[in-house]
């Protein structure tokens, strides 16, 4: 199934024919999207039809703890199909009111093997949103281990580190230099990589759009993020984007030295 | 009030000894499954030597394990974690909540949830706590605001980092090393990319102020919040660093020591030594600000200096041994020294400060320059000294 995280309504009404579910990352609750969606827009987006997750993936600082109350018991009345988390404060939340709306398990690079989604399959956490850093054999691995449904990222750009800091404001400021326009890059060695600077802080993505939607993944949902990507519509219909596989055919290391 | 555990980093055996000398109460370190895969570590043998060291002093040791696991290392897990528990470590550091849940039901260890896992509230707090973990680090951004909260709302012990490196991220949110060198860095293969430099650009223009654009931030240092942190009575009290050198760990403990016992013995006359910001600082050659502590998370925490750390070489050596008939003291060479030079012999609790007027090499030969490293040499001291008191630039 093709879930996307849309830009806007408008966008999200162009492809519903196209879509099986839209991920919609909630205003002042959401990391790493430049587009959130207010909670009257995702009513807006649930008349097209489709189903609808939503993405409350921020870090929750202990001050905030009142407002994500708030805003789950008022998701809890539109009925979505799930919740994409990052912090724990949401599980707990739902618990503590006996919430009925699922969630997804997605803390984005630490989702990574099947023990762990079990364990939260067993709090009840039906949906894991895998990472982005996986080869396509531990992602079929996991899905061979695992009752949860998934998700797996096919096309679009990743984030690949998520600060509280306002990097891009906090260099401006400190240089005196002019913001332009949020569409920035940081480049090194011929590579430019998307730097995204909100109000939550800032995110950088890979230099590439992953595209690896005609790869035989064994995942439910098959996720599209259309951050940066004019045309979704024709990526959808007719996805002639170079393959890029990203991790899937890389196994990352980490001890360099030997022991 | 009670006096809170002051907790430091043991890259191997030799730090873990300085760490306990200078007055940590516990040690962390790391063997597998850790997320510094390429510091030296302990070997499972070195641990239980490490432990028994310890627990002879009435200190303690723990273990990370804090790797985000992947389905290999999944399989490996329990034996490791059961291999732990037989060597009698205080307890192991974990984010990944199979391994807190594998350990509850397979052996005795305690366990701390990592910082790593970016706890910063007190539901995420409490959750830990009822799933067993004793102990929660809480994330480097919580402001006093957030952690004097969560210490009043839970049973968790808390433990608050005060020293050191900052992720420039969340901590377990940051794979630029993955995607820029292949190294997973929530595996332990953080090649920190973070120090790079980079060209911010904006379209094709590339907005250049004096020094390249980079992630870097300023040190931890909540000295000056110390005795915040004990009025809230917080559990345990972190310096970051298991790959610092020994006058690194020697140095922070000490001034972290003093200024733990000084609130505790004297809270109503207590003043905080501006003279302890400047070692500090110079220990680590880099600034140093309270981060997140404030609420305070501005360019002024940013660190753009162009990568031109250049290491102030005050660190002269670690004294071996000491005669009290000759005052001689036998010590290991780490940075160039001479003759004449005015120098510092520092220890947990004293410190003497003399010129250098006699020098001798390993064969008791009279020298006037010491230039190589680990160089053991000879020289006197007006003042008694020990073995792992060390010596810098006065």
């Amino acid at each position: 199934m093709k879930a996307v995280i849309v830009k806007d309504i408008k966008e999200a009404t162009k492809i519903k024919d196209l879509v099986d579910a839209f991920l919609l990352p909630i205003k002042d609750f959401s990391i790493n999207y430049y587009n959130t969606f207010m909670l009257e827009e995702v009513k807006a987006v649930q008349k097209l039809d489709r189903e609808v997750f939503v993405i409350v993936n921020k870090n929750i600082f202990n001050n905030e703890l009142p407002l994500l109350e708030e805003l789950l018991l008022e998701i809890e009345k539109l009925n979505v199909k799930g919740i994409f988390f990052y912090d724990i404060a949401v599980l707990t939340l739902k618990n503590k009111h006996n919430l009925k709306t699922d969630l997804v398990w997605s803390q984005e690079h630490l989702t990574t093997n099947f023990e762990t989604i079990n364990y939260w399959y067993a709090k009840g956490v039906k949906y894991a949103y895998i990472s982005s850093e996986l080869t396509k054999e531990e992602i079929n691995n996991i899905s061979k281990h695992t009752k949860a449904t998934l998700f797996v990222n096919v096309f679009g750009y990743q984030p690949m580190f998520t600060s509280r800091r306002n990097l891009v404001n906090n260099y401006l400021k400190y240089f005196n230099l002019k913001d332009k326009s949020h569409l920035k890059q940081i480049s090194k060695e011929g590579k430019s990589y998307p730097i995204l600077d909100t109000k939550e802080g800032t995110t950088v993505y890979s230099n590439y759009v992953l595209n690896v939607a005609y790869e035989d993944i064994k995942a439910k949902y098959l996720v599209y993020n259309t951050y940066l990507i004019d045309d979704i519509e024709k990526v959808l219909k007719d996805n002639n984007y170079p393959k890029e596989t990203g991790f899937l055919y890389q196994e990352t290391i980490y001890r360099v030295k030997k022991k | 009030m009670k006096k809170p555990e002051l907790l430091a980093p043991a890259g191997d055996f030799e730090r873990l000894k300085i760490a306990f000398f200078y007055g940590a109460d516990a040690v962390y370190i790391g063997n597998e499954f850790n997320l510094r895969a390429n510091a030296d570590n302990f070997t499972l043998e070195e641990i239980e030597k490490g432990v028994l060291y310890a627990h002879s002093l009435n200190k303690k040791v723990y273990v990370t394990v804090n790797i985000a696991l992947h389905n290999a290392e999944v399989l490996k897990i329990e034996e490791y974690l059961v291999n732990l528990d037989k060597l009698n470590v205080d307890a192991i550091i974990v984010s990944d909540p199979v391994i807190l849940a594998l350990a509850k039901e397979k052996t005795n260890l305690e366990v701390h949830i990592s910082t790593q896992a970016s706890t910063l509230n007190k539901e995420a707090v409490n959750y830990w706590y009822a799933e067993g973990a004793s102990r929660v680090v809480l994330a480097r951004e919580c402001s006093k605001e957030d952690i004097k909260d969560i210490k009043e709302n839970t049973k968790a012990e808390i433990e608050v980092f005060i020293h050191g490196a900052m992720c420039a991220s969340f901590s377990g949110r940051c794979v630029l090393s993955n995607y820029l060198t292949n190294r997973d860095s929530n595996r332990g293969g953080c090649s920190q990319i973070c120090r790079w430099d980079f060209d911010l650009l904006d379209g094709k223009e590339i907005l250049k102020g004096e020094k390249p654009f980079t992630f870097c931030t300023k040190d931890l240092s909540l000295a000056p919040y110390i005795p915040d942190l004990m009025e809230m009575e917080i559990d345990s009290l972190k310096i970051e660093g298991r790959m610092r050198s020994s006058y690194y760990i020697a140095t922070i403990v000490k001034i972290y020591r003093k200024i733990i016992d000084e609130y505790y013995h004297k809270r109503e006359n207590y003043e905080y030594n501006c003279k302890d910001a400047d070692i500090l600082r110079r220990c680590a050659n880099r600034d140093n600000t309270p981060q997140f502590f404030n609420g305070i998370y501005d360019e002024s925490v940013q660190y753009y200096n162009g990568r031109l750390e250049v290491t102030n070489q005050d660190f002269l050596g670690t004294v071996l041994e000491y005669d009290e008939k000759t005052s001689l003291a036998k010590l290991e060479q780490r940075n160039y020294f001479k003759k004449g030079d005015k120098v510092e012999i520092f220890g947990p609790l004293t410190s003497t400060i003399f010129e250098i007027n006699e020098l001798y090499d390993e064969d008791k030969n009279p020298l006037e320059i010491v230039r190589h490293p680990r160089q053991i040499v000879y020289l006197k001291v007006p003042e008694k000294v020990s073995p792992l008191f060390m010596m810098k630039k006065a």
